[in-house]
């Protein structure tokens, strides 16, 4: 159901003084959460619902998202996953540059590198097939906010403070912007700062603090009235970022991406828009077991992550009722990490964890819509890619000769993706999508070539094989939704069968590398999985500057013998109420999920609790002169609640009571 | 100022280029040959009297208990050039005051050096700490038909880790010594491994044996873990045993070893320390 493409959403902020002010570009406040799922609609009414306080990370607004699970292992860092699938399922992108992580362990997915001041939407796409790349999984598109040419202040900027009981954290974070007729920049940086945090009960969690730092520069310049070229550069440092459920933390750990783009829009043209891009990004990555007790043996555990890469992409209209979405895109990822690990009076230990590889993907991809009248239309999208992946470097070859014997070093895939949607109105306030989609994606690089890679979610040690079949999905979905002035009801529904389904293999025979590993697993076509799931929305704008916004998701997902798939999040409800009264908006939240008992026991998975949250917000917000105020406070889990998620790891608990204060400033 | 700069920029930039060339052009000239002993140190050195040789035995390292590939160099004493095509045999002595005894060798496998040197292997099964090493080393100079004998002493060392054992077979009664030949270079990854086994039958006689059936498991003491996919040593020739092993990581390995002789264990008390 990808019929909404991009919307152009207006700024409607939390507080109405962005539009008082006179400027579009407030800080902390998203344009858009575009959900190329069932949610499309009703985004423009659920945006603030997502950003539950100012303070909250990308990763904090994601969660809220039903169509997106949170694996998470720290206090940062947690990774996205899309409905029932897992991480090598899913596609993580930023402003449509693919960029891979420089952990083995995934402690560092690409969403911790833009923040949301910095965020201008997020296009989830999980129906149909993917345009930006192959997956079976779906899309997570970070955003990136671009800088406003032609404001009618040539200076704006904001400021944010925050502190928060729980982690005793800190959150700083500035914007500033010029706007000058044919060109803009606009600057912003953050700091976060969290001490190990109280869960719900009162225990502390030890390492689960963290810090780091991060800044973004992007400068338009308008080239002539539709064509615009753009620079962008993201620069991330984590100087310690703890992961309580893993036996190590992040030591340090750096991200510097960089694009340049040209743009065009021009709606009346018949190329309505294009854009070309060229980017680089790297990762580096380095973990941490010196703040950890009982360490059986010290290791230093480097990684690296390169990636460059160009894409093209044009929208084309056909006529009145045709249009036709272009891309094109090219990249080449370069991928190393390594253990090295130390013994008093023994030589020190080295091996290859992802021996050095390279993979080179390139694709193309069209979206053709069409409405064959007023009330319906039909979008087909097709996207194939061609996937190199090779080890770059003798010793990485070497090593591969310990699994087997002729490694085949270089893998090359041919992914092909196809999907149709046929959207119609039922009558003026009911719609109905249906999306039918085949989809294709190559093996990740620890499933290729991972080297006993150390799994703390079930003990094993991971191995990788090179002559694994291509994984595929045959999905469907289906999407109704009611809405009128006031009131939006939304209810999707998916189901799809992924073929060849990789998943680690317990391997009796072979040994563990890892000191207290209970086995190795080597990665597997697994027969299928099939997986299930819906989600709900309900939206009601009451009278009285009243609101209340209500989600609900359900997953479901099981092997071909039947057995439930790790990973998968029971039913789950957020819900909101929002009261506006003059200058003063109250929220109150209430989360819930029941109970999963459906487990994997292969992977050691435990049944999960049912819990309950609550939460009070309250903010102020008031004017002095040109420059808006606005102070936030509230208390998160009021009930001081000790609960997890299902796709926590390491049955680690979360926040207990946490009362936060943010005062934002914008000029 | 800038036009000096940019004046020097050039020039450096014609120089460089030149010597660049310059150096090509005289590499092209030089037409002496290469060392062929270059990499290797040298372990014993003398005179082959009759045969008017001298001897000179290379190793990769310096002597060792344990198997040690030997390189010799024949040089004719009048012409100073290497004698290419010699007959060689080697004949290992330890001197122990009240007695002495051989070791295990192999002489050349062919009268023809290969890149002037000809290779062999003396497996010694004791250090000099116990007596006084030679190696008598009789030559047949081809060319010339003359023969001739050096005896040349060494210094045999015991390494940090034994690359070697022996044992008594409960079967025979009879002294087996095994040794680890080093390969050309470590990888972590799949590495040829390779053994040697001698059977004692006197004081002066080391045979290769081929009767033995040889497991192993590699380990890492420090960590605990072994590795996978290992290939046990099957004889090849001349009691050389040739397998395969897995070093999924750099560091010290030990080689635990279990041999056989038919359905009788008569070994397996032994191991092998590797570090690389």
């Amino acid at each position: 159901m990808r019929v909404r493409i991009i919307l152009a959403l207006a700024a409607l902020p939390l507080f109405a003084y962005g539009q008082e002010s006179g400027h579009k570009d407030t800080v902390v406040e998203m344009n858009e959460v575009v959900v190329r799922g069932m949610l499309s609609d009703q985004t423009r009414q659920i945006k603030d619902f997502y950003v539950a306080n100012k303070a909250a990370t990308t990763e904090d607004i994601l969660a809220r998202m039903p169509e997106v699970t949170m694996v998470r292992r720290g206090s940062y860092g947690s990774e996205p996953l899309l409905r029932t699938y897992n991480s090598g399922q899913v596609s993580v992108l930023i402003d449509g540059m693919r960029i891979h992580g420089a952990c083995t362990d995934k402690m560092d997915p690409a969403t911790v590198y833009v923040e949301p001041q910095n965020l201008k939407g997020i296009n989830i796409q999980t129906s149909g097939a993917a345009q930006v790349g192959s997956n079976v999984g779906g899309t997570v598109d970070l955003r990136l906010r671009e800088p406003v040419c032609g404001c009618e202040r040539p200076v704006s900027g904001a400021l944010s403070s925050g502190y928060q009981s729980a982690a005793g954290y800190f959150y700083e974070s500035g914007q500033l912007s010029f706007s000058k007729e044919r060109w803009a920049i606009r600057t912003n940086a953050t700091y976060r700062k969290a001490g190990d945090y109280r869960a719900g009960g009162g225990a502390v969690v030890a390492n689960s603090r963290y810090e780091k730092m991060n800044a973004g520069l992007s400068a338009i310049y308008k080239l002539n009235e539709s064509w615009n070229m753009k620079a962008d550069f993201l620069y991330d440092d984590g100087y310690f970022i703890g992961y309580p459920a893993l036996p190590m933390d992040v030591g340090y750990a750096a991200a510097r991406i960089a694009s340049l783009s040209v743009m065009k829009w021009k709606p009346e043209s018949r190329w309505e828009r294009m854009q070309y891009k060229v980017y680089g990004n790297t990762v580096y990555h380095l973990m941490d077991d010196t703040h950890r007790p009982n360490v059986a043996m010290h290791m230093d555990m480097p990684g690296r992550s390169t990636t460059v890469g160009t894409f093209g992409e044009a929208a084309l209209r056909l006529g009145a009722r045709r249009h036709l979405m272009l891309r094109g895109d090219v990249s080449a990822t370069d991928l190393y990490a390594s253990m090295t690990m130390y013994q008093p009076g023994q030589p020190d230990m080295y091996m290859l964890t992802w021996p050095d590889n390279r993979t080179i993907q390139s694709g193309i991809a069209a979206t053709y819509t069409v409405r064959p009248d007023t009330q319906s239309s039909v979008v087909i999208t097709t996207r194939i890619d061609q996937f190199t992946s090779l080890l770059t470097t003798q010793d990485a070859r070497d090593q591969l000769t310990v699994l087997q014997e002729h490694p085949e070093t270089s893998v090359n895939r041919l992914l092909k993706n196809l999907s149709v949607a046929y959207s119609r109105d039922l009558s003026g306030r009911v719609r109905a999508v249906a999306t039918a989609a085949y989809a294709e994606r190559m093996p990740t690089q620890s499933e290729l070539y991972g080297f006993y890679l150390f799994n703390a979610f079930d003990n094993y040690d991971y191995i990788g094989r090179t002559d694994l079949k291509t994984e595929n999905a045959y999905k469907g979905d289906m999407s109704l939704s009611y809405s009128t002035s006031d009131v939006l009801v939304s209810l999707a529904a998916f189901a799809s069968r992924v073929n060849n389904y990789i998943m680690g293999l317990y391997e009796p025979t072979w040994g563990t590398m890892t000191i207290g590993a209970l086995g190795v697993k080597r990665y597997a076509n697994m027969g299928y999985g099939n997986m299930a799931g819906a989600e709900a929305a309900f939206v009601w704008k009451a009278p009285r500057g009243t609101q209340v916004v209500s989600t609900f998701r359900y997953n479901y997902g099981a092997d071909d013998k039947r057995t439930p798939l790790p990973l998968i999040n029971p039913f789950r409800n957020i819900s909101s109420v929002r009261k506006k009264t003059g200058r003063w908006t109250t929220q109150l939240d209430a989360e819930m999920a029941l109970r999963q008992d459906r487990v994997n026991v292969a992977a050691r998975e435990v049944k999960t609790p049912d819990f309950f949250k609550a939460n009070v917000r309250v903010a102020y917000a008031t004017m002095y002169r040109l420059t808006a105020f606005t102070i936030e406070g509230g208390c998160e889990n009021i009930f001081d609640a000790a609960y997890r998620e299902h796709t926590d790891w390491g049955r680690v608990y979360r926040p207990g009571r946490n009362i936060y204060v943010q005062v934002n400033c914008s000029f | 100022m800038k036009n000096f700069n940019k004046i020097t920029k050039t020039l450096t930039f014609a120089l460089l280029a030149t010597s660049i060339f310059g150096c090509k052009k005289s590499d092209n000239n030089v037409t002496t040959n290469p060392d062929p002993t270059i990499g290797y140190v040298k372990i014993a050195s003398g005179y082959a009297d009759g045969a008017a040789t001298k001897v000179d035995v290379y190793a990769k390292d310096s002597a060792f208990t344990g198997y040690n590939k030997l390189y010799i160099a024949l040089t004719d004493s009048v012409t100073n050039k290497y004698v290419e095509n010699a007959e060689i045999s080697l004949m290992p002595d330890m001197n122990m005051t009240t007695m002495s005894h051989s070791a295990p060798f192999e002489n050349p496998a062919s009268s023809q050096a290969q890149n002037m040197l000809f290779p062999c292997s003396a497996t010694f099964i004791m250090s000099s700490m116990g007596g006084t090493w030679s190696l008598g080393v009789s030559v047949k100079n081809l060319a010339n038909s003359k023969s001739g004998k050096a005896m040349l002493s060494l210094k045999v060392k015991d390494p940090a880790a034994a690359r070697m054992f022996s044992f008594v077979s409960p079967l025979d009664s009879a002294k087996y010594f095994v040794g680890l030949v080093p390969g050309e270079k470590t990888i972590v990854g799949a590495n040829d491994l390779e053994l040697v086994v001698y059977r004692k039958v006197s004081m002066m006689s080391y045979p290769a044996d081929s009767s033995l059936t040889i497991s192993f498991e590699p380990t890492m003491p420090s960590m605990g873990h072994g590795s996978p996919n290992n290939v046990n040593p099957v004889h090849t020739a001349n009691g050389h045993y040739k397998g395969k092993v897995n070093y999924t990581m750099t560091g010290t390995w030990k080689l635990a070893f279990v041999l056989s002789k038919g359905a009788t264990v008569v070994d397996s008390t032994h191991y092998i320390d590797f570090t690389f």
